[in-house]
């Protein structure tokens, strides 16, 4: 018990030295970054300023002066894990634009991590191809409130939440039905 | 109660009863609100991405009949679910606020006025019909491209040539892949690659040739880094004029003098030989020698003296021997090509002995640097050659692979052949033969089709200033922002032209038009592109187009109506896609380039040619892999009965440049493009992010030339050639290096039109002009 209170206590000492440093990202900001929901973000700072993976670890950094630069959502999965960031983040240079735009993307919708039951853990409401490292988003001092896990010390995500792949449910072969019938 | 409800209720108890923590209680509105809001409330349907020729599958998402959002296709084997940004940002590219949306009529005044389909359509034809009746098909032209699907080329390639009788028909991939095509035709006597994408896993060592392929093909680079990351011996090797993010994933960068790649590859060829790493075997099976024409005076560049207006040179070949090259190589020792190349000469032996090395498969990748070349036929032929000599060719991990920059320069240029000297699938306007298939499958009369090819690209638009051509009609292209020399295609008004113009957006191109035409884009009509590696990929239409906009293929087919040759069209108003595309097939069919049905390109993503019983091919002319052989082992190029169905290996020499720097002019210029722009910009500059990371053109310099000129990053220069002058902002050390006395400046610009300086010399073979090498020099203007 009292090893369960000093590690709590690590934890919230953890958390407001965080906050003391970094502010989560509002919704409005994370969607300013973005042409819709699913698309690259772009790079809010000078990214001349060296190898994008010596702050965007696999776990994140407080970078004195510049703010907390969040993880990689991009695990090391095979067949992607060499692609170069900026192959698809590119630096926001100007706020001008060519020509104004009537596009109206999807929305990031925070509703919808579908739960079987209230207690039961919610499915995982976007494709996890490309944001396989879920603590990059979910957990950290830039993880907005409304994503962020209340048990990061749980590895293994997806041993409780699932993505959701389809809006279909299960339809039994008509061998199966009949014999329930 | 059924099981279901009983759920339900169990579940809206616990709710209630066990909702005692806030947490629970913002759980439970969740899962209502959630019941109430779906985020998969889009429609969901698959699509070649727009943009360059890689041809990646994304999954489109659509809502109320707008693009709302995209995906990487997973179950796309180009690029497995990944994209570039360009990709990525795809739905933006269809919403600028100034979308064409009416055809518009420009008035005495100059200003333009919004007129119907009718009355435009009814004044195409009218002034069409005048021109061939006073001046005849050679005064009427057409201009497409690489972006055009294979139903707006089919029908363009009918109109022009079944319909008006000319062979004035031309693409902007003749800019762009012609050399390619060439080198392609002059040694396999078929266009087109024989490796493929699964060169990518299959490969060794990569060589990267005048080819920024990490900012330019970036997917396909994905595949080649991320083989190297997992099996660790793979060599990427970078040969370039200018160094690129490219550079910086090489093993091997090596920094050549512009032109000088000719004498690189012949040193490579020198070594290959010499030390005996020649496939004997191989080269003695399938093989046969060349040598075409080579004098320099005869040849010219196709821009000075009497070439200046119209260059019609035209190569001829004759038998050689590799005896002769033994010879002919002599020119090509290591000492010599170094110095020529600006290189040590040990990396030439280097570069050969990889090449050499016959336990490694070797693929050979180029695009722009080899082809926007005034010896770019020959540049394709010695790269050929190395895997002919070598025998690195026709089977998994070794082949040369050349690439391309739109997405349907294979699909609608190259296969359905809208160039003034082509017809579908490798057929050519000069063979009797060829013009009669056309004529059966057209139902025309015998003989009927003309023979003598048409103006190509550069001296189309020549003929154009100066009144030889007197209609043209382009098409999802942008020619004055990206033709060479442009000043000299100025538009006087009151010319007496007619230059109707079909685009989404105003471009420097519609501002020149006499007529405006809106086009629908992209998923807002049904289509299909053919990619670089073969692939056919077909797509349904997924979005409704803005206003009155319609497709490119529609727009032709009712002019063709209005001028009475409907009869070529003779498909309904609606569902015509396939009839059209099904009639095109019949023309590959049986020639080794048979493209996949409409119904199996409907289910699958994307079906590489030769498509025979419905299976694809992966490696053309391999043994045991492509159903046209009919060896039992190694490769055989059936396609070539000119050679004895052997390729030709070509013998090609040095030759400098057209324009080099001198004391007035005394840096060399080369354009290209930027990771986040396709093409003139039209339409990625209309993506906020995409604009915003890099919204204007700009001149990379190096470092030791800007301190001697004394400006740095953000300074403001005047660039003067012998064509024109503008100014751009300094770039030092950015993404691009390029090496002391060379600038670069991305072409996507249309307010900085460093085509005003580039020179329209070209290949003497393919046509194609040379972006990448003119003089200039550069002026301090002012302190930014």
């Amino acid at each position: 018990m009292r090893a369960l209170l000093f590690c709590a206590c690590l934890a919230s000492l953890a958390l407001v030295s965080g906050a003391a440093r970094a502010e989560p990202t509002s919704a409005a900001e994370r969607a300013a970054r973005r042409l819709f929901d699913g698309a690259p973000p772009a790079i809010p700072h000078d990214s001349a300023v060296g190898a994008c993976v010596s702050c965007h670890s696999m776990a994140g950094r407080e970078i004195p002066s510049m703010g907390y630069a969040p993880a990689s959502p991009h695990a090391r999965t095979a067949g992607i894990a060499a692609v170069p960031c900026k192959q698809c983040h590119v630096e926001k240079r100007t706020d001008e634009v060519f020509v104004g735009s009537t596009f109206r993307g999807i929305e990031q919708d925070l509703r919808s991590g579908k739960r079987a039951n209230p207690l039961a853990p919610p499915v995982i409401p976007h494709m996890v191809f490309m944001r396989e490292n879920c603590a990059a988003c979910h957990t950290g001092p830039a993880a907005r409130s409304e994503i962020r896990t209340s048990h990061p010390e749980r590895a293994n995500c997806r041993q409780c939440h699932v993505e959701r792949v389809t809006t279909g449910v299960f339809a039994p072969s008509r061998e199966t039905s009949a014999q329930g019938r | 109660m059924k099981r279901r409800e009983f759920l339900q209720s169990l579940a809206l108890a616990a709710a209630g009863v066990a909702a005692h923590s806030p947490a629970d209680r913002a759980a439970a509105e969740g899962m209502r609100d959630a019941a109430q809001i779906d985020p998969s409330d889009l429609t969901w349907g698959k699509a070649p991405c727009r943009f360059c020729g890689t041809g990646c599958g994304v999954e489109v998402g659509t809502r109320d009949g707008r693009v709302a959002a995209v995906r990487g296709d997973r179950k796309s084997p180009v690029n497995r679910g990944l994209l570039c940004v360009k990709g990525y940002h795809l739905p933006g590219f269809l919403y600028g606020e100034d979308r064409l949306t009416k055809p518009m009529l420009r008035l005495a005044d100059g200003s333009f006025e919004a007129i119907s389909w009718d009355a435009a359509l009814d004044m195409i034809a009218e002034r069409y019909a005048k021109v061939l009746e006073t001046d005849g098909p050679d005064a009427v032209a057409m201009y497409g491209s690489g972006q055009w699907t294979v139903h707006d080329g089919y029908a363009a390639l009918k109109w022009v040539k079944a319909g008006m009788r000319s062979n004035n028909l031309e693409a902007n991939a003749r800019l762009c892949m012609a050399s390619a095509v060439m080198g392609f035709m002059t040694q396999f006597q078929s266009d087109e690659p024989m490796g493929c994408y699964e060169d990518f896993e299959a490969g060794d060592d990569f060589f990267l040739w005048g080819n920024n392929m990490a900012e330019m093909h970036p997917v396909l680079f994905s595949r080649i880094l991320e083989t190297k990351r997992q099996r660790g011996d793979v060599r990427i090797v970078d040969i370039a004029t200018r160094r690129t993010p490219t550079s910086d994933y090489a093993d091997l960068y090596v920094e050549i003098r512009p032109g000088t790649d000719l004498a690189l590859a012949n040193g490579i060829l020198q070594q290959i030989l010499a030390k005996g790493w020649v496939a004997e075997s191989f080269v003695r099976e399938n093989v046969v020698f060349q040598r075409g024409n080579e004098d320099l005076e005869e040849i010219g560049w196709g821009c000075y003296g009497a070439q200046k207006d119209r260059y019609t040179f035209a190569d001829s070949g004759r038998d050689s021997s590799i005896e002769e090259l033994g010879k002919f190589l002599a020119d090509y020792t290591p000492d010599k090509v170094a110095t020529l190349c600006g290189i040590p000469s040990a990396q030439v032996e280097t570069l050969a002995e990889m090449y050499g090395a016959s336990n490694r498969g070797t693929v050979s990748l180029w695009c722009m640097g080899v082809n926007q070349h005034t010896r770019g036929t020959w540049m394709n032929n010695l790269l050929n050659d190395i895997h002919l000599l070598t025998g690195k060719i026709g089977r998994p991990g070794a082949n040369p692979l050349s690439l391309t920059g739109q997405p349907s320069a294979c699909g609608t240029v190259r296969e359905v052949g809208t160039l003034s000297n082509r017809l579908p699938s490798d057929r050519l306007v000069t063979k009797d033969e060829h013009r009669t298939t056309a004529e059966q499958i057209w139902g025309l009369e015998p003989g009927t089709l003309p023979a003598k090819p048409g103006y190509h690209t550069v001296d189309m638009f020549r003929a154009l200033s100066r009144g030889d051509i007197k209609a043209i009609w382009i098409q999802t292209t942008n020619p004055w922002v990206s033709l060479p020399n442009l000043n000299r295609f100025e538009r006087s008004p009151g010319d007496g032209r007619f230059i109707v113009v079909s685009d989404i957006y105003p471009t420097p191109t519609t501002q020149v038009a006499d007529l405006v035409l809106p086009s629908s884009a992209w998923v807002e009509r049904e289509g299909v592109f053919g990619n670089t590696e073969r692939r056919t990929q077909q797509w349904n239409k997924l979005a409704d187009p803005p206003g009155e906009a319609r497709e490119d293929a529609w727009q032709i087919i009712e002019v063709a109506r209005r001028m009475g040759m409907g009869h070529l069209f003779p498909w309904g108003e609606d569902e015509w896609h396939e009839a059209m595309y099904e009639e095109y097939r019949r023309f590959s069919l049986g020639t080794g380039k048979d493209v996949a049905s409409y119904a199996q390109l409907k289910e699958t993503r994307g079906m590489r040619w030769p498509v025979v019983d419905g299976k694809e091919t992966a490696y053309r002319y391999a043994a045991g892999r492509d159903p046209y052989v009919t060896k039992s082992k190694g490769v055989h190029f059936y396609k070539a009965k000119k050679y004895g169905e052997k390729a030709a290996f070509w013998l090609r020499p040095y030759q400098p440049p057209a324009e080099v720097p001198d004391d007035e002019f005394p840096l060399w210029l080369t354009t290209g493009r930027v990771l986040e722009h396709w093409h003139t910009g039209s339409m990625t500059r209309r993506v906020r992010q995409l604009y915003q990371a890099v919204p204007k053109a700009y001149v990379e310099l190096n470092r030791s030339d800007a301190i001697d000129l004394e400006v740095g990053t953000g300074d403001r220069v005047r660039i003067v050639s012998r064509r024109g002058a503008l100014e751009a902002t300094v770039e030092v050390d950015g993404r691009g290096k390029p090496p002391r006395g060379t600038v670069f400046m991305p072409f996507f610009d249309e307010s900085i039109l460093v085509n005003q300086l580039t020179l329209d010399a070209m290949d003497n073979i393919s046509k194609e002009p040379d972006y990448k090498k003119c003089a200039v020099r550069v002026e301090r203007v002012a302190r930014g």
